[in-house]
């Protein structure tokens, strides 16, 4: 009988814990999408009486938001495309070859991800001064890569590991070559795992406050950053919108994701099973 | 004329000797098993001959070219894995003809050959099956045809059953020695499952920690295992230790085993300070009548109690303890015949032919 009790305790438990995180996820958002459409001038309180797009139309007519949303688009394509080549060659040497150092040189890989982005920027913003480099492009593209490829690496490697070697083997043994046993077998099985981290690559490369607040130059700033700013400055619900404008960009990322490859697969590591 | 031959193939990995000086050799169209125990250096010899490891000494030579350096797309040889290796992201018509896209045949070549292989193992109507769609049995039947697509010099087959129930084993044990007799393949086997061995091959080749233990066709390994390791890895096995005696002018001696009991066996062509009989249950007859067949034909009688009977099925399995204090295993045909008749003391009996003799510590 106890025992019972003590079952939907923590029945009711878990999914208590699961409503709140819900709640708590998806409630702030909502806020924000709503009152992004306030047709109110001044930052009322919610719910918004009225709606209207005028924060959109602020949003888009103002330069400075187009200027980092222009730069953080630039910087995510090409990060992300670096970080994924990087990333993809890097999963490959650390997957397929035996070598020493080899466990130190996967940490190396992913300490970005234990480093807090902080330090990443701090430590870059220094590094470029020492190099005399000053210009916002390629200061926010090298922190931009850097925080990238840990994700681009780890997702192929759990690509790479759900294959077994044999079938490279089986390829061989075929006729194959290892070039052609990589480009036959193991590149199209790997495939959705690199797809993944590109576009995770992308898609926080596009949120990244912490390292581009530190590399930015007065003219070459991210959407993230000319948010931050401009919430100090003036702050009204232009912000909100592009919020929203950001976070569309995201889901019309992970849409497209599932569309080509399958978001389960993705997900699921891209392990396969025969 | 041999199609494969391995002479004197070692391979060593630091100073762990996994394969010493390996020979053997098979003509074509030969189906040769490569049996041990896991660790044994057969899988070891099989990526040699694949070309995946390189010998550290000693030639593997196929159809009689040199294959030393030859990397393994170089060679034509085919290869059923043990989990078979299908690709996964091809269909069961693109995973035969594969190899045969890599070997550059022409594509009319290409789904002709593919046809005839899905002939060969039945699988028309999944010809767009993903492998994952497929059953192990199907999946394994692919495989094969996708070794066998490109008309390899040789088969290896690595474990080739074993990922399988045990009935499905055996059903596919019979196609497979169909299969493989219908294109005449050239097969290397390599197995821990002497079932499997035996039945599939017509030659057996046992290794034990990296050497060949020794060599023949299955029946004469099973009748005259030269070690104990062999009579004891092929088989079951009753085992007795002691000393021999001399022998008579028929070529029987005395055989003392170190628990008092004694039997007479066939005198051995080899000399040691200590030997060991092997009895195989199933030679061991239970209260038979020995004498009526021929009179002058020496039969070895122990008289026991049966400890422990059971009914497997065709065969009863019987432990018996007999009078010197040894358990002894007998292994009785089921004909019908009521199992009270193995109650009370019962008189089990052999031929000195039936007794094995080893050199004790082999």
């Amino acid at each position: 009988m106890l025992q019972r009790y003590i079952d939907n305790f923590g029945a009711w438990a878990v999914i208590g814990t699961i409503l709140i995180t819900i709640v708590f996820l998806i409630a702030p958002i909502l806020v924000s999408i709503l009152m992004s459409f306030d047709a109110r001038s001044y930052l009322g309180r919610f719910p918004p009486t009225e709606f209207s797009l005028q924060w959109y139309a602020r949003f888009f007519s103002d330069t400075y938001y187009l200027t980092g949303l222009r730069t953080s688009l630039i910087i995510a394509v090409i990060a992300a495309s670096v970080s994924t080549v990087a990333g993809v060659c890097a999963a490959i040497v650390l997957d397929r070859y035996e070598f020493p150092g080899k466990q130190a040189l996967e940490t190396v890989f992913l300490s970005p991800l234990v480093i807090p982005a902080v330090v990443i920027g701090f430590s870059l913003l220094l590094f470029f001064a020492l190099l005399g480099v000053f210009q916002g492009y390629p200061r926010l593209l090298a922190g931009h890569i850097i925080i990238t490829f840990p994700y681009t690496v780890r997702t192929t490697l759990a690509g790479l590991t759900g294959i077994r070697k044999n079938l490279t083997e089986a390829a061989m043994t075929l006729g194959a070559n290892e070039r052609q046993a990589f480009w036959d077998v193991t590149f199209p099985l790997a495939r959705t795992g690199m797809v993944a981290g590109a576009v995770f690559a992308f898609a926080f490369s596009m949120d990244d406050v912490a390292v581009s607040l530190f590399l930015t130059s007065p003219d070459t700033y991210t959407l993230p950053v000319a948010m931050v700013s401009m919430m100090r400055t003036n702050f009204d619900l232009t912000i909100a919108a592009a919020s929203v404008i950001l976070m569309l960009f995201t889901i019309g990322l992970i849409i497209v994701l599932d569309v080509v490859v399958g978001l389960e697969r993705v997900i699921g590591g891209g392990v396969y099973r025969s | 004329m041999f199609v494969v031959e391995l002479e004197k193939v070692s391979k060593h990995f630091g100073d762990f000797t996994a394969v010493h000086e390996a020979t053997f050799s098979l003509e074509k169209g030969g189906i040769l098993s490569l049996l041990g125990p896991s660790g044994c250096g057969k899988t070891t010899t099989l990526r040699m001959i694949a070309g995946f490891e390189e010998p550290s000494a000693g030639e593997i030579r196929i159809g009689g070219a040199a294959m030393s350096g030859k990397r393994p797309y170089e060679r034509n040889v085919g290869l059923l894995f043990q989990d078979y290796a299908l690709f996964p992201h091809m269909s069961v018509e693109q995973n035969i003809a594969y190899g045969l896209k890599r070997r550059n045949f022409d594509r009319a070549r290409i789904s002709q050959r593919v046809n005839e292989m899905l002939d060969l193992v039945k699988l028309h109507g999944f010809e767009t099956r993903r492998p994952a769609q497929l059953s192990g049995g199907q999946q394994q039947r692919v495989a094969l045809a996708r070794a066998l697509a490109t008309n390899p010099e040789v088969v290896l087959l690595d474990e080739p059953l074993s990922a399988l129930d045990a009935k499905l084993r055996q059903e596919l044990r019979i196609e497979l020695k169909q299969i493989l007799s219908a294109v005449e393949a050239t097969t290397i086997i390599v197995t821990h499952d002497q079932e499997e061995a035996m039945s599939l091959g017509d030659r057996l080749v046992v290794m034990s920690d990296g050497r060949i233990v020794q060599e023949g066709s299955p029946t004469e390994v099973y009748k005259n295992p030269r070690s104990k390791f062999v009579a004891e890895f092929i088989g079951r096995s009753n085992w007795l230790q002691g000393k021999l005696g001399q022998a008579d002018s028929a070529g029987l001696c005395l055989f003392e085993a170190d628990s008092g009991l004694s039997i007479q066996v066939l005198n051995p062509d080899f000399v040691a300070s200590k030997y060991e009989v092997c009895i195989r249950p199933e030679r061991i007859r239970v209260n038979a009548d020995h004498h009526s067949a021929d009179a002058s034909v020496f039969v070895n009688r122990l008289r026991g109690t049966a400890r422990h009977i059971a009914h497997l099925g065709a065969d009863i399995h019987i432990v018996v303890e007999l009078e010197s204090g040894e358990l002894c295993t007998v292994s009785e045909q089921f004909t019908g015949q009521s199992l009270d008749q193995y109650d009370g003391t019962i008189e089990c009996t052999f031929f000195p032919s039936d007794c094995i003799v080893v050199a004790a510590g082999t």
